[in-house]
């Protein structure tokens, strides 16, 4: 499958799902531009959602730029940062008021305030919540907090009529943090060589 | 949330965590001590309390004993509900208490019992005048700190509540104590007085600074006695439940 038609293929599968739904999308480390392309552009861009992109994994700068490398419209993305902080490599989001920085990902609770702050901000109709990724999330918190906080989020954002998708790699999964996401998520991705099932 | 059939009518903050918290919003008319140490967010909250008060119609009233107004005012700015129209419509008034201290002719360093009746009686009168609904002091430890003996603050502090309760003004006492206390006020007398005790805290956990919210006691009303954390953000105070999993039983 092409990485083109992979992308789509995502987006499609986003399109199915009932508003507020929440997604597990498990991927192969190698399918993750593609993930990127399907979740923020052909399905989130395309319905004019805002998205608010959680990364616990790399830099919020580091995605942005992968993104403007993909031709990918960055306006609509917010981005929650729970690594440039504890990285000390920040100084920049003070001034973009397009990225939130949390302290460090072990302070969940700070990561569900300033996304809730942002879905209060977004005049959107259609917002689109993205975890990347609950494995990055699984190296700081323990299994017992990280479930009640996906718990917890989840059904806020249901509350909220949001999207929401949590990424896992599927290299870096374990059949508990595999669990945990499904118990949270009305449906299941995945992405891999081949293709979206 | 609207109140159950029977029950007091609620001041809704206009916080939507703590209006939840309290099924609905404090009881009208209660005289709450909003308790916690330095950087917890106690005045924010009480200012946003006023805020919402006096965009719904409240007319609110802040009386700042450790601050001056201009100072508090230019905290709340970035506020993005805030309209500047509430200060000139005096449906949000902030008050000095030096200055009425100064013009009641209260000088030396501990009031005395009449002083104690005189101070009740101007504030009194004030919520009277302007018709407050909503009353901050911001703090009463302060005040406390010229009335020095348990007997005198607790005389102020019952005076105080029941002038306010008469004029079914609701208010907020912002009292100031230690990190890491026990006690819910610097004195021990307030928290015995007051008909709630919202508690803020700094709690640590594993190296991380978290603020914390919790409701001790609510006359008046059901609410929950969990522990939330909050954020202070330009939409007002945010809160979300303490996850469990990571406490470490503070």
């Amino acid at each position: 499958m092409s990485d083109a038609n992979t992308a789509a293929g995502i987006a499609t599968r986003l399109s199915e799902m009932p508003a507020a739904s929440a997604v597990s999308l498990q991927m192969s480390v190698d399918n993750y531009l593609e993930v990127l392309r399907g979740t923020l552009d052909l399905f989130a861009g395309r319905k004019g959602m805002d998205t608010i992109y959680v990364t616990s994994t790399i830099s919020y700068e580091a995605i942005r730029r992968v993104l403007q490398a993909l031709d990918i419209d960055t306006s609509r993305i917010y981005f929650v940062d729970c690594i440039s902080h504890i990285m000390m490599g920040a100084s920049s989001a003070q001034r973009d008021d397009h990225v939130t920085l949390v302290e460090s990902p072990t302070m969940l609770e700070n990561l569900m305030l300033k996304v809730e702050y942002l879905i209060r901000s977004s005049q959107s109709p259609n917002k689109l919540v993205v975890i990347d990724s609950i494995n990055s999330l699984a190296i700081h918190n323990n299994n017992w907090i990280l479930s009640e906080f996906l718990h917890i989020l989840v059904s806020g954002l249901r509350v909220r009529e949001a999207y929401t998708v949590i990424l896992s790699v599927e290299e870096h999964s374990t059949p508990e943090l595999n669990n945990m996401v499904n118990l949270v998520c009305d449906q299941g991705v995945r992405v891999n060589k081949d293709g979206v099932s | 949330m609207p109140p159950r059939t029977g029950e007091r009518e609620r001041c809704v903050t206009g916080i939507d965590g703590l209006d939840t918290i309290l099924y609905g919003g404090i009881p009208r008319a209660n005289t709450v001590l909003l308790t916690g140490s330095c950087g917890t967010g106690k005045t924010s909250l009480a200012l946003e309390f006023l805020i919402h008060g006096a965009m719904k119609d409240e007319n609110s009233l802040f009386v700042s004993v450790t601050e001056n107004s201009d100072k508090l005012l230019s905290n709340i700015m970035p506020y993005k509900f805030f309209d500047r129209n509430l200060l000139k419509s005096g449906k949000l008034v902030f008050v000095d208490l030096p200055v009425m201290y100064e013009r009641l002719g209260m000088t030396k360093a501990e009031l005395s019992m009449e002083e104690i009746d005189l101070l009740v009686a101007a504030i009194t009168s004030l919520v009277k005048e302007l018709g407050t609904r909503r009353l901050v002091v911001d703090s009463i430890t302060s005040v406390c700190y010229k009335l020095k003996t348990p007997e005198k603050i607790r005389d102020f502090i019952l005076k105080l509540s029941k002038s306010l309760t008469d004029f079914e003004c609701t208010s907020i006492l912002v009292s100031e104590i230690a990190a890491q206390t026990i006690a819910y006020s610097m004195y021990g007398v307030e928290e015995a007085i007051a008909d709630g005790i919202v508690l803020m805290a700094n709690m640590e956990r594993r190296g991380d600074l978290l603020r914390t919210l919790q409701v001790i006691k609510m006359r008046g009303t059901q609410h929950s006695r969990a522990k939330y954390v909050l954020d202070l953000t330009p939409m007002g105070v945010l809160l979300v439940p303490l996850l469990k999993g990571g406490s470490v039983g503070t």
